[in-house]
């Protein structure tokens, strides 16, 4: 794996524009970085990243039929009561679900840590699938690449194929939802829609905000039509947590990602895993927090923080990091520090992305901190042919 | 190659999409559900057909029936005395709804005669009375498993009265969503 310097295509831009990817730039600050390419090799990714993408995904589902049986671990997830069950009913008639991403630490050397699963709302998904995968097309037509320089990115064929499969078992009418002012959100749920129609299934879209409620305690769309499937960018837990979520039990309303997911993007998932699977290559060791003193190489995590937020850091060498956020009460975990690598000055995690149940592609993003938040910039990946090294070496 | 062979934008480019056609033939198909060969046989007129598709559908019915820990869990989904212990044969026993219909549905030809060959799944019904059929489609990017999604068989959009709106989305304004 290397960080390998590169000129921009000149009409980046404009490619952007015209397939809608309007939040390249965000708040004048660079996204989209193409200046710079990841190169991996191809027993990198595989052995690497999508095997134990595969694998650890298994265990996660695994984990899940053990949640849901079990009040403790309820407890522990700090799922509200009045949803433990409706949970566990989603969970025994396998509501499909359709993607996740997990996010790993990996330089080249050793294994990928997995630092969380991100399988309720994970985004940053069109750069990865359609953006980048451009990208890789021009610049290899462009001869800017090795020529038989590839990419572990068949997002898009399993996103097709997984809205194909799942087709009969989504009920109709079955609408997109996301926050109505987040450009990026509305990005993201743009591009599902969009692989759901080539999928041949008819959707609608909705913002988060105008999902209505009526009387006997069904959800609606703008045109009272009762919703039937929900495709929601839009965190369980705080549905759960607004006025409308204690209907969403007894509503009919089924949801993607259903309910099921509320255990799999809790970081409670950590310590559970690793104590299912203690000295797991992949894993981290991680505990319950019991919100005393951080020791030295430990992290902690709140349950349900997103985008990097309210992180504590406390490093084997006694530095301390810490990030702002909203998730300020609640529950948390810990988790060994394991600090991400530098590549020139960035740290890049991983996030490899699982569709279905396959693992089809990786999307990275690099931060200038030690914590990946909503400052990090989404850099292109590519799989290059290793031939030429071992003269370069010699 | 590890990536997508292709990646079209349908509704989020700007530039008109090349689609393939494809040509369908005019066939149409006909699908039942029945609760008994008898209730087939009266529909179709078939009665060999009606009797393979039970027999396949019950020879489905215990691979692709949602699979349940214990007794209570499944007859909460689907009622008193409507589950049976069923075994996987790798010694993992656990329980299922029994199959209370199948599916029948064939192509027909233009003058309405049913082509060669059918398709049937089982059908269960969950305890609120509803009717629900397996998902098609376990492997390829789904892995099989344990017991398969089930599809509610009534599909019909309804429409309500709404009485309020803005009841999701509080949490929004003050963060960014997605992880």
């Amino acid at each position: 794996m290397r960080l390998v310097a590169t000129a921009e295509r000149p009409d980046w831009r404009a490619k952007a524009a015209a397939c809608g990817f309007g939040f390249h730039t965000i708040d004048d600050a660079p996204y989209w970085d193409e200046s710079a390419y990841y190169a991996f090799s191809l027993r990198e990714i595989e052995n690497d990243i999508e095997a134990p993408s595969e694998e650890l995904h298994a265990m996660a589902l695994d984990m899940v039929e053990r949640i849901v049986g079990s009040e403790q671990h309820m407890q522990q997830l700090a799922i509200p009561e009045p949803y433990r069950d409706w949970i566990a009913q989603s969970w025994r008639e396998r509501q499909p679900h359709l993607y996740g991403r997990m996010d790993f630490a990996y330089d080249g050397t050793g294994p990928a840590k997995l630092y969380e699963l991100n399988y309720d709302t994970p985004t940053s998904l069109f750069e990865a699938a359609f953006f980048q995968w451009q990208w890789l097309e021009d610049q290899l037509a462009r001869g800017q690449l090795p020529a038989g320089s590839d990419q572990f990115n068949s997002i898009y064929e399993s996103l097709v194929e997984a809205f194909g499969t799942i087709a009969r078992g989504i009920a109709r009418p079955f609408h997109f939802a996301a926050v109505r002012d987040s450009v990026e959100d509305q990005g993201t749920v743009a591009y599902l829609r969009d692989c759901a129609l080539q999928a041949g299934i008819d959707c609608g879209a909705l913002a988060i905000e105008d999902i209505g409620l009526s009387a006997d305690g069904r959800f609606t769309d703008l045109d009272d039509n009762v919703i039937g499937c929900l495709f929601k960018l839009y965190p369980l837990e705080d549905l759960f947590r607004e006025s409308f979520g204690q209907h969403l039990p007894r509503s009919g309303l089924q949801l993607i990602e259903p309910p099921w997911k509320a255990l799999l993007s809790n970081k409670g998932i950590l310590p559970l895993l690793w104590d299912a699977h203690r000295g797991h290559p992949n894993l981290l060791p991680a505990a319950f927090d019991d919100g005393g003193e951080l020791p030295r190489g430990w992290v902690r995590k709140p349950l349900h923080s997103r985008e990097g937020a309210n992180i504590a850091m406390h490093m084997d060498d006694g530095r301390e990091l810490r990030t702002d956020g909203p998730y300020r009460d609640g529950p948390c975990i810990r988790q060994a520090c394991h600090p991400l690598t530098t590549f020139d000055g960035h740290y890049p995690l991983i996030g490899s992305w699982v569709v279905g149940d396959r693992a089809c592609g990786i999307g990275i993003r690099e931060d200038s901190s030690l914590v990946t938040q909503d400052s990090a910039r989404f850099v292109p990946h590519a799989i290059i042919v290793e031939e030429a090294r071992g003269v370069l070496m010699a | 190659m590890k990536r997508s062979r292709t990646a079209a934008l349908l509704l989020m480019s700007t530039a008109p999409l090349l689609l393939t056609a494809c040509d369908r033939s005019e066939s149409a198909s006909r699908e039942g559900l029945y609760t008994s060969v008898e209730a087939c046989v009266a529909q179709t007129n078939d009665s060999n057909t009606c009797q393979q598709a039970f027999a396949k559908a019950q020879q489905d019915a215990v691979a692709t029936a949602p699979r349940f820990a214990n007794r209570e869990a499944c007859e909460a989904s689907y009622g008193k005395e409507k589950c049976a212990e069923r075994n996987d044969g790798a010694s993992h026993s656990f329980f299922g709804p029994l199959m209370t219909g199948f599916f029948l549905s064939q192509m027909m030809s233009r003058n309405g005669v049913a082509a060669n060959g059918f398709n049937s799944a089982p059908a269960f019904r969950d305890s609120g009375g509803g009717w629900q059929r397996p998902a098609t489609g376990a492997g390829g990017v789904y892995r099989g498993g344990a017991g398969t999604a089930m599809v509610p068989v009534n599909a019909t959009p309804n429409r309500a009265v709404t009485v309020s709106r803005s009841g999701f989305g509080t949490s929004g304004s003050s963060r960014g969503i997605g992880g």
